[in-house]
């Protein structure tokens, strides 16, 4: 940020300040309206560091909660268990049938 | 312990399926019609078994049956074992389907050694028979840790270095499948001994030596 320390640009320092109050308000709805003009830059920067080390925050508990979900979706379901057992199982009701109808037209006949 | 996709070279992919295609029709054909739903009933077991996580340190390892598998199928192990990796290839995603070939190979081989091991050692007993079941289960996976250390050497890895890591990631496995075969074999030597005559033995009068 540019003007913090000299006194002849304050017009340009408050318009920065404004704008930047601006932006702040526009992102997150959840600051209140603050009286720019009465806002010090250091204060504004205080304000916009805590903002954004809180979002990261929240941030990174939402990676891990992806993170864990992802996870969990990595590990096979009951359904797919049952579903391989009931796949082992049909494989070799079919073989076993196939099997038998090989062996029994001898006795029959 | 199963190969992923993309870590074996092409050679030793299309050499793992071409073996594990011919001694799974080797062990289909000794298959007895008879023996099929024990032989179901094994893979099932051997299906969801790697589902029961050993927590290792910060990772974890699954149990895997190879041994109780070859001790209760004999020749028929190949078949049940390339059966469940295949469905835990596309179910579970344990695996890649291109290192299916390598992947029975590394659990199938040591399941027939075991079954040949067990048919070999085990005496009348129950007692007996399930310390040499629990011998089986314990040697099937430090067998198939091996055959894992020697395929990836083929893929430029150091033999002894992949050996050392996977034989020491799966000492908990080891000791947990010993007692869980000898205790499934003792406890199938006491209700149901004729499980334990695999048909490899029976059927074949051709291999004495397995007497």
């Amino acid at each position: 940020m540019n003007g913090c320390n000299d006194t002849p640009r304050r017009g340009k320092k408050l318009l920065t300040t404004v704008i930047v109050c601006a932006c702040l308000m526009l992102a997150a709805e959840s600051a209140p309206a603050q009286t720019p003009a009465e806002e010090s830059p250091q204060e504004l920067a205080a304000l916009l560091a805590e903002q954004s080390s809180s979002l990261a925050g929240e941030l990174r508990r939402i990676q891990r909660e992806i993170a864990a979900l992802r996870a969990d979706l990595d590990k096979p379901g009951i359904q797919e268990v049952f579903g391989g057992i009931g796949y082992i199982f049909g494989l070799f009701g079919t073989a076993a049938f196939v099997a038998s109808r090989r062996r029994d037209p001898k006795p029959k006949e | 312990m199963h190969i992923s996709d993309g870590v074996l070279p092409i050679s030793v992919t299309v050499g793992g399926y071409a073996a594990s295609a011919a001694i799974a029709a080797w062990s289909a054909h000794r298959t007895r019609s008879e023996e099929l739903p024990k032989v179901a009933v094994v893979t099932a077991a051997f299906f969801v078994a790697s589902l029961i996580q050993v927590p290792f340190g910060p990772t974890s390892v699954h149990l895997l049956i190879p041994g109780l598998a070859g001790a209760l199928l004999g020749a028929s192990a190949f078949l049940a074992i390339g059966l469940g990796l295949l469905l835990q290839s596309m179910l579970f995603q344990f695996g890649g389907l291109t290192a299916l070939g390598a992947n029975a190979l590394m659990m199938g081989v040591p399941a027939l050694l075991c079954g040949v091991f067990f048919q070999r050692f085990k005496g009348r007993t129950r007692r007996r028979q399930a310390i040499i079941g629990g011998l089986a289960g314990a040697l099937g996976t430090a067998l198939a840790a091996l055959v894992l250390a020697l395929l990836l050497a083929t893929g430029g890895e150091d033999f002894f270095g992949v050996a050392k890591i996977a034989l020491a990631a799966h000492v908990p496995v080891v000791v947990i499948e010993g007692l869980v075969s000898a205790f499934t074999i003792g406890f199938l030597a006491k209700v149901k001994p004729a499980l334990l005559e695999p048909a490899f033995v029976q059927s074949e009068k051709a291999a004495p030596c397995l007497r």
